[in-house]
């Protein structure tokens, strides 16, 4: 139940993101495709300026929003009081949810003028975030437990054990298709390169697709009930990725560590040129309605 | 230490974030000189974004039009709106702060109605450097500013300063300049009247050049006589009062007419002319110019080219003055100039009596000789071919048809003795009155004179009567009795004729008998 709460909130965050960007486009679309030099003819551009009613309301609106939602993010992360607080997991859902809505928003502050110096502001903020896709990859590569927090060596293994037990015993598959499953893992002694990873990956992905393929063309022919046959695929995925997972590890973790140095300092700069724009609006009489 | 080289560095790298957050993009082209954070509050007072003042602190022309509330920044449109509500920036260095629909916008809010041509002509053709007095203005490009609402300030003045009033506006509209539709003639010292009104402008206002220009003259112009403006074609005949003559109407249109004096034009009425009514000459109106040095101008050939020598043609005055064509003035010494001369009777032939033939009058004959007029009577009885006569001349002279000058001894019958004095008419009218008879005529005595002998010596002399006669006279002078067959010859030639030769009677004739049939003594003596 509370999973199907969690899709519901994942996918109404998707849903005000998507419909976030349909509204404010379908109604500024003309203004916000229009050149730079033209942008100020236009009959909405008071309005959608940046320093406009609606321009200057989104810039302020998704500054706070992307405050915040860093804020509680490095908050629930660093401060120890509030550790314990929630899913870390859905902590950093939550975190991306408001860091994508808030330079969404930002996005049509700036009224898609993205050249000159003021463009970095815009760049700087574009890196984070893509920063923060890109870590939330990453992240996905790494096993983590039911709270979000990062398995061991040991955990994984016992992990991907109880994997090939249960696949054994509940559903009696055969020892050589387990193997099947195995073989990235047993296969890969030499250490994946941070350089080497993407290949790897296309290739992984490229060999997991054939052994679901012979798992697949195995359960046709098993005595199992669709139910179980779905079960066993589920799990047979599950053991592929863990394999890809367990092979990946230490590349991932470096990267992971790596990735940080990068995420951290963009979102540094971003808040930085943030608070000195607010500053200069500010200073320049650019008080939105206030 | 590394640490805080590493802040430095960052510091130094966002520092150029930070300025992008100050401006937050490239200045227009015209206000490229004011990039640069130095720059800011020239235009951006703190707090209150961008003031008007600063605005009209650099642009002066246009705080003057705010001030003075002309051109469109004066309008109420404009009044009371922020600079930054129309003219933004910060959009790049192409970005035109200036933008508007030149075909739509209202151009009498600029208190400059667009009326007539200037609706039409492209908004460059007036706001233009050269139009702008300005010097500042004149070097901005594209500006709109800086132009007067006066004519003058966009049009050269055409008439140069010659004119008394200055402002265009009185005569011209924006329509055209020419014609000046707006001036009304009538308020000039001259009012157009009558004809006038339909000459072009140019006629009396001619152009030209002034002062390397095209020019118009449209002041200074001498206009109280109508000499002034129109060539008088009278060359100073009449005077120099048109109007006494004329009207304004038309110079067509002549007044007075029958007062007019045509004794100064070059054609003086006289004789017949006098009594002519006007558009009997004047047919095509009375002011067209006629030709009138040859009567033939006006008047028809009466005589139909008879007098055209090498296709021209004597003036009728040779003939003929204005007191009539008849009579002619062609004088008998005239005529002696003439192919035919007049002489003897002829001067005294009336001129119809030979030139007015079958009722017209004739002046050129085809070949001129007497039977032309004369009527030859002789017909055949004149034998042409001799020689002896050619003509009439040949016998008749112009004095007197009976005075013939015919030398007859040329003929076969010379004229000896009593002949000399006898009349022609006596040999040559013969039987009936004036049947001539010439080549008729025997040359024998007997077909003139009667045979008083009654034949007596037929056959033997017959028509030799000059065995007995002369020409000098009847008489017998020369005859010589021997050769008859009675000679005399002793007393016989003492004895006169009569004494032998008696006049007897016979057959009812008296006459001398001179024939004798008896020859013997006793035929005479007893």
């Amino acid at each position: 139940m509370a999973n199907k709460i969690h899709q519901t909130l994942v996918f109404l965050a998707i849903l005000i993101v998507i419909a976030t960007f349909v509204t404010l486009w379908f109604w500024g679309g003309d203004y916000y495709l229009l050149p730079l030099s033209e942008k100020f003819y236009h009959e909405n551009h008071k309005i959608l300026k940046s320093s406009g009613l609606i321009g200057h309301g989104l810039g302020i609106i998704g500054s706070v929003i992307l405050t915040f939602g860093v804020v509680i993010y490095i908050v629930r992360k660093r401060v120890k009081r509030f550790q314990k607080v929630g899913k870390l997991k859905y902590w950093l859902e939550f975190h991306i949810f408001l860091a994508t809505l808030g330079p969404l928003l930002i996005l049509f502050h700036t009224a898609f003028r993205f050249g000159g110096i003021v463009s970095i502001s815009f760049w700087s903020m574009v890196a984070v975030v893509a920063s923060g896709v890109i870590g939330r990859y990453i992240y996905q590569l790494i096993p983590h437990n039911i709270d979000g927090n990062e398995l061991s060596q040991s955990e994984i293994s016992k992990l991907d054990f109880n994997l090939r037990i249960t696949l054994q015993e509940k559903y009696k598959i055969s020892t050589e298709i387990i193997n099947k499953l195995e073989e990235a893992t047993s296969n890969t002694n030499r250490e994946i390169k941070i350089s080497g990873l993407v290949l790897y990956i296309i290739r992984d992905t490229l060999h997991n697709r054939k052994q679901l393929k012979y798992i697949n063309t195995f359960l046709h022919n098993a005595n199992l009930s669709t139910e179980d046959k779905k079960e066993v695929l589920r799990l047979s995925k599950t053991k592929l990725s863990l394999s890809r997972k367990i092979v990946l590890l230490d590349t991932t973790r470096r990267l992971f560590g790596y990735w940080h140095v990068a995420h951290f300092p963009f979102a540094v700069i971003m808040f930085v040129i943030m608070i000195v724009h607010i500053v200069v609006a500010f200073t320049f009489g650019y008080k939105w309605i206030f | 230490m590394k640490n805080l080289f590493v802040k430095i560095l960052f510091l130094v790298f966002i520092s150029q974030f930070v300025y992008g957050q100050i401006s937050p993009g490239d200045l227009s082209n015209a206000h490229k000189d004011l990039e640069g954070m130095s720059n800011c509050t020239k235009c951006h007072a703190l707090g209150e974004k961008v003031e008007n003042n600063k605005c009209l602190d650099c642009h002066k022309e246009i705080k003057a039009t705010l001030i003075a509330a002309s051109g469109f920044h004066g309008s109420a449109d404009v009044k009371n709106k922020e600079c930054i509500e129309c003219h933004s920036d910060h959009f790049g260095r192409n970005f035109k702060m200036i933008k508007f629909d030149k075909d739509k916008f209202n151009h009498s809010k600029t208190k400059f109605e667009l009326t007539g041509k200037h609706k039409v002509i492209k908004c460059e053709e007036c706001h233009t450097s050269k139009f702008i007095k300005v010097e500042k203005l004149k070097e901005k490009s594209n500006t709109f500013l800086g132009l007067e609402t006066n004519c003058e300030s966009c049009h050269a003045d055409f008439h140069q300063g010659t004119l008394s009033s200055k402002i265009c506006s009185d005569c011209h509209n924006t329509e055209k300049w020419r014609p000046a539709p707006k001036f009304s003639h009538d308020k000039s010292k001259f009012k157009l009247l009558g004809s006038h009104k339909k000459v072009d402008c140019e006629k009396c206002h001619i152009k030209g050049m002034k002062k390397g220009k095209e020019f118009q003259k449209f002041t200074g112009l001498k206009f109280k006589q109508c000499l002034d403006c129109h060539k008088d074609i009278h060359k100073g005949k009449f005077g120099t009062n048109c109007e006494e003559c004329h009207s304004v109407e038309s110079f067509k249109n002549v007044k007075n007419i029958k007062s007019f004096d045509h004794s100064k034009t070059n054609f003086k009425l006289v004789g017949r002319h006098q009594n002519v009514t006007c558009n009997k000459c004047h047919t095509k109106g009375i002011t067209l110019k006629l030709k009138y040095q040859r009567c033939s101008d006006c008047h028809s050939d009466f005589h139909k080219g008879e007098f055209k020598k090498k296709n021209k043609t004597d003036d009728c005055s040779v003939c003929h003055n204005e007191n009539g064509f008849t009579p002619s003035l062609f004088t008998i010494a005239n005529h002696e100039k003439a192919e035919f001369k007049l002489t003897g009777s002829h001067f005294a032939v009336p001129c119809n009596a030979c030139h007015f033939v079958d009722e017209k009058w004739k002046f050129k004959f085809q070949a001129i000789n007497c039977e032309l007029c004369h009527t030859n009577i002789h017909k055949t009885s004149l034998n042409y071919t001799n020689g002896i006569i050619k003509n009439c001349e040949s016998c008749h002279t112009t004095e007197k048809w009976n005075e013939i000058k015919f030398e007859h001894n040329k003929t076969k019958f010379a004229l000896i003795g009593r002949h000399n004095n006898v009349l022609c008419s006596k040999c040559h009218f013969k039987d009936e009155k004036l049947k001539h008879q010439f080549v008729t005529v025997s040359t024998n005595c007997e077909s003139c004179h009667t045979d008083k002998h009654a034949g007596q010596f037929i056959p033997k002399y017959q028509n030799d009567c000059s065995t007995c006669h002369s020409p000098e006279s009847w008489k017998i002078e020369n005859f010589d009795h021997s050769k008859t067959r009675f000679v005399l010859d002793g007393a016989h030639q003492k004895v006169k004729c009569a004494q032998c030769h008696k006049p007897i009677e016979k057959e009812g004739n008296k006459l001398i008998q001179y024939k004798f049939e008896d020859i013997s003594c006793k035929s005479c003596h007893t």
